[in-house]
């Protein structure tokens, strides 16, 4: 080995992006708008924002026709009903996790599926969904979604009839949208805490469907090791 | 330090307890376009800034829903948020969007917003 190799780093260096955050970051903080520790502190709150308000709204919206209404109709008033308010969060009750507040429920039928992406950027409900998986910021998806959908959703492992109208949203201005999809067979007399259990994060952006049995925090299924390690002492 | 110049935070202010776009609310006069309009997408130029897609330019859709007043991206991105516009869902067909769309799926569509610059009668 010659002298001058040196080893690959370890993590991709950092992104312009990262750069150009810090350095506003930084310049905020000496600026005195907000102090590091208010930063930590919405960092922290931003990350612990899931989707189970989005799968109670849709449980909601599927045991009773009046809310359902209310969601395709407002959807921001209606997600005060499970608990989120896109108006004024915490902590600091001033902005939200999302930088716009227009929320659209995009009802599925029998007929007709929605799938929902941000060709632009990476526009996503968070008040309601939390942080974006990593995949729906990717090129990948962006740009072949629009264009390709049901391949892309074949990817995902959602085949859908010839007939079945696809419908993308691509959210490109102030309006963030979710998914209602259909309620699957097999639910019937279901309570709604069951309901919300089955709409997973990826119903709710349109790349999947709900279907009993199948939940966020199902169990997995753990494979025995080849070689296990045999403590003797 | 020399005077503030401009206030940076003034649309935090407006926004604050009320949301964006619900503070933009009633700028806009009235709508040019109702559910229903066929529309044309302008293929206008965008020099600087644009959330207007590129894949719509050109193209015939019908309005979904009028949804919202708000200042265009085009002029907010500088700052400019004083003439707000109604914003429209325009839903079109996907073989209108891409020539080489396969026949078979021709139910398949797609919607997305347009400030009402973008927009003009079909």
């Amino acid at each position: 080995m010659s002298d001058n190799h040196k080893p690959a780093p370890m993590v991709d260096e950092i992104s312009d992006f990262e750069v150009l955050e810090i350095a506003v970051r930084e310049l905020a903080i000496e600026k005195g708008l907000f102090s590091a520790d208010d930063h930590r502190r919405w960092t922290e709150y931003v990350h612990s924002v899931g989707p189970l308000p989005a799968g109670r709204l849709v449980a909601k919206a599927w045991l009773d026709p009046e809310f359902k209404k209310l969601a395709v109709t407002d959807g921001v008033k209606a997600s005060l009903e499970v608990g989120v308010d896109w108006i004024n969060s915490p902590p600091t009750k001033f902005g939200t996790p999302s930088d716009y507040c227009n929320l659209r429920v995009l009802e599925d039928t029998p007929r007709l599926k929605h799938v929902v992406v941000c060709t632009l950027c990476s526009c996503y409900p968070r008040p309601i969904l939390g942080q974006s998986p990593e995949w729906y910021r990717t090129p990948n998806y962006r740009r072949r979604l629009v264009r390709w959908p049901r391949q892309v959703l074949s990817e995902f492992g959602l085949q859908l009839p010839e007939d079945m109208e696809i419908r993308v949203a691509d959210s490109n201005q102030k309006t963030r949208y979710i998914v209602l999809p259909v309620r699957p067979a097999g639910t019937e007399g279901w309570s709604e805490d069951q309901l919300a259990e089955i709409v997973t994060r990826d119903c709710l952006i349109g790349v999947a469907v709900p279907k009993p049995g199948r939940k966020a925090d199902d169990k997995r299924h753990v494979h025995p090791a080849v070689h296990p390690v045999h403590h003797d002492h | 330090m020399s005077k503030v110049q401009h206030d940076r935070t003034h649309h935090a202010k407006k926004a604050t307890g009320i949301g964006d776009p619900q503070c933009f609310k009633g700028e806009a006069g009235p709508a040019k376009f109702k559910i229903g309009d066929r529309v044309r997408i302008k293929d206008l130029p965008d020099l600087f800034y644009t959330r207007c897609q590129v894949y719509t330019r050109g193209a015939v859709g019908v309005v979904a829903a009028v949804v919202y007043e708000s200042p265009a991206a085009e002029d907010e991105a500088w700052d400019n948020t004083d003439k707000s516009e109604w914003f429209y869902s325009v839903k079109f067909r996907q073989h209108e969007l891409w020539s080489d769309y396969p026949a078979v799926y021709a139910n398949d569509t797609l919607e997305t917003e347009f400030s009402e610059r973008w927009l003009e009668k079909a």
